[in-house]
């Protein structure tokens, strides 16, 4: 019997395969789904409680960042969860910069004074940069907060206020989510941007970032990417033609679906992975349509 | 993509990138070069956006026998896209990134236009025993910036593996660097003659590359500055109502917009 959304259809345009480029970024989910807070629309549904994906062993993450050197990596980014609940991350992060420009994605909430001192230590004796990405939706406290949780905003300002003292220039990060009091049309980056200016940061960096139909925002649109959608285009557009994670569970072919089983790919080692792959996933439309890559700039 | 590879083996060249329409920075460079005793000159792309005037850099070019390459804006205005493609996520960006894409469009002649779309991609040339290949942002991509702390050492032997060169010279970013391998291998950024490089002072720089048989097989890269009239320039930015913002970069030597790309370290070292 026909659904009423296939009724009348012909049979739908299959997904797409497209070929891998070259390893730019390596994801590294580093405390799989462990987090302090719980975001309404986090892409993975991390919480404090019974995390679905367990943090990633160390050594683990050691080996594939050494391989993802070896073949030429960019840029090493470490994300969860919230990664400075990993007891190793600070040694974790020394042993990436050896060998490859380093960036975190946290919620800024246990940047304290000692670890903001521990960071920037890191990174005024590392060869490569090392970015600290701090997620902040909303410029309004409340509204923030109401995605984010209670003390989020307070938290994330003042972390980026200290690693900002010690002329680490941290990247504010915000998703661009909507239906939450928010105007349409706002400028959202200016107004994010006079925040930052507002508390005192000089050299302001705001990076923004499309809400994914995953983790809490499923089911909310998206959709395959056809090869007909793909004939012409820059196939750079999509971050899984450059870019692998690495989780519990081994290699997955995105960030953004790092850790869910449908996006792991065959291979022991990194390199058995930079393979074609299917645009499968709704999340996939949604990297295609805007363009916006999970990497800093 | 077009490579064109140069027939003969060269001592020494002068290589810069980044014209960025200033005709009075790409003559002093030229006239600098000049004394220098130089094989061959060298350009690396992005001729027009930024200053006044685009079609003047071309006789330049021309009369001193550079050999260029096209960069991601020459080939955006020859191919005539809607916008330089830089796609910043700064709707202030986007709005001086238009402006001057617009006024560079308009005052592009069709002759340079199609001068532009015909420049290869590449090039290839001899550097004594050295295989060197010129390109704009990467070999593997026009529009790849390659900054020097987010440049890893993996990266650059990964490069010159693919690109089977012993020298990788290229440009876009705005910041001249230069890597050399343990194994004796380069990657040098030889920055941009058309804007200062957000260091405070106005001067622009061009890269002397140089490999005598006296040196023993070791590649000698030499960054050298250049002063040239930018108060000429400015006046001219001026008159021509490009941004002020663009304008007080020429004067001040500090970047003052499209900062978002820069990396941490480098953007620190700017004034804002």
């Amino acid at each position: 019997m026909d659904t009423p959304a296939s009724a009348g259809r012909l049979t739908p345009a299959p997904p797409a395969t497209v070929a891998f480029r070259h390893l730019t970024a390596l994801w590294v989910q580093i405390t799989g789904t462990f987090c302090n807070l719980q975001c309404v629309h986090c892409i993975n549904a991390s919480g404090p409680r019974e995390p679905w994906l367990a943090p990633l062993a160390a050594d683990t993450a050691r080996r594939y960042i050494a391989e993802a050197a070896a073949l030429g990596v960019k840029e090493i980014y470490f994300t969860g969860g919230e990664p400075f609940l990993h007891a190793e991350i600070l040694d974790l992060l020394a042993f990436s910069l050896e060998r490859a420009p380093t960036t975190v994605l946290t919620n800024g909430t246990l940047i304290d004074d000692a670890m903001a001192d521990a960071l920037a230590a890191l990174a005024a004796g590392a060869r490569y940069s090392l970015e600290i990405r701090v997620s902040l939706d909303d410029p309004d406290a409340e509204r923030n907060d109401a995605i984010r949780g209670p003390g989020a905003f307070r938290r994330a300002l003042a972390a980026i206020t200290r690693l900002d003292a010690r002329g680490m220039l941290p990247i504010l990060t915000a998703t661009e989510i909507d239906g939450r009091g928010a105007a349409p049309g706002e400028d959202r980056y200016g107004r994010l941007r006079a925040l930052l200016l507002e508390a005192g940061v000089r050299k302001p960096r705001v990076k923004m970032l499309p809400v994914f139909p995953v983790g809490r925002m499923a089911g909310q649109g998206g959709g395959v990417v056809t090869a007909e959608m793909l004939a012409g285009a820059d196939p750079a557009r999509l971050q899984c033609t450059e870019s692998r994670a690495v989780a519990t569970g081994g290699v997955y072919v995105c960030p953004i679906l790092s850790g869910f089983p449908q996006a792991r790919m065959a291979g022991a080692t990194l390199a058995e992975t930079l393979v074609p792959n299917r645009l499968d996933h709704p999340a996939c439309r949604v990297c295609w349509e805007t363009g916006s890559s999970c990497r800093n700039a | 993509m077009t490579t064109v590879a140069e027939p003969r083996r060269f001592r020494r060249i002068a290589v810069f990138g980044g014209v960025y329409a200033n005709a009075h920075a790409l003559a002093a460079t030229l006239d600098d070069v000049g004394r220098r005793d130089v094989d061959a000159v060298f350009c690396l792309g992005d001729l027009g956006g930024f200053g006044p005037h685009p079609d003047r850099v071309f006789p330049l070019l021309r009369d001193g026998r550079v050999r260029a390459i096209q960069g991601n804006y020459d080939a955006a205005i020859a191919l005539g896209h809607d916008d330089c493609g830089c796609g910043y996520t700064d709707p202030r960006d986007n709005h001086y990134a238009r402006l001057s894409y617009a006024y560079t469009v308009a005052r592009t002649s069709s002759e340079h236009r199609r001068w532009m779309g015909a420049l290869p991609a590449h090039r290839r040339l001899r550097l004594g025993d050295a295989e060197a290949l010129l390109c704009h942002g990467s070999p593997r991509a026009i529009a790849e910036f390659l900054w020097e702390s987010t440049t890893p050492d993996g990266l650059v032997a990964r490069l010159l593996d693919d690109a089977r060169a012993q020298v990788i010279l290229c440009t876009h970013s705005g910041i001249k660097w230069h890597r050399r391998l343990a194994d004796g291998r380069h990657l040098v950024n030889v920055g941009v003659i058309g804007r200062p490089e957000n260091d405070g002072t106005p001067r622009v720089w061009y890269t002397l590359l140089t490999m005598d048989r006296g040196s023993h097989g070791e590649l000698d890269v030499e960054f050298v500055p250049v002063h040239y009239d930018h108060e000429t320039l400015a006046g001219e930015m001026e008159a021509e109502a490009l941004p002020p913002e663009f304008v007080e970069t020429v004067r001040t030597g500090w970047w003052t917009t499209c900062l978002e790309v820069l990396p941490g370290r480098e953007r620190a070292r700017g004034r804002f």
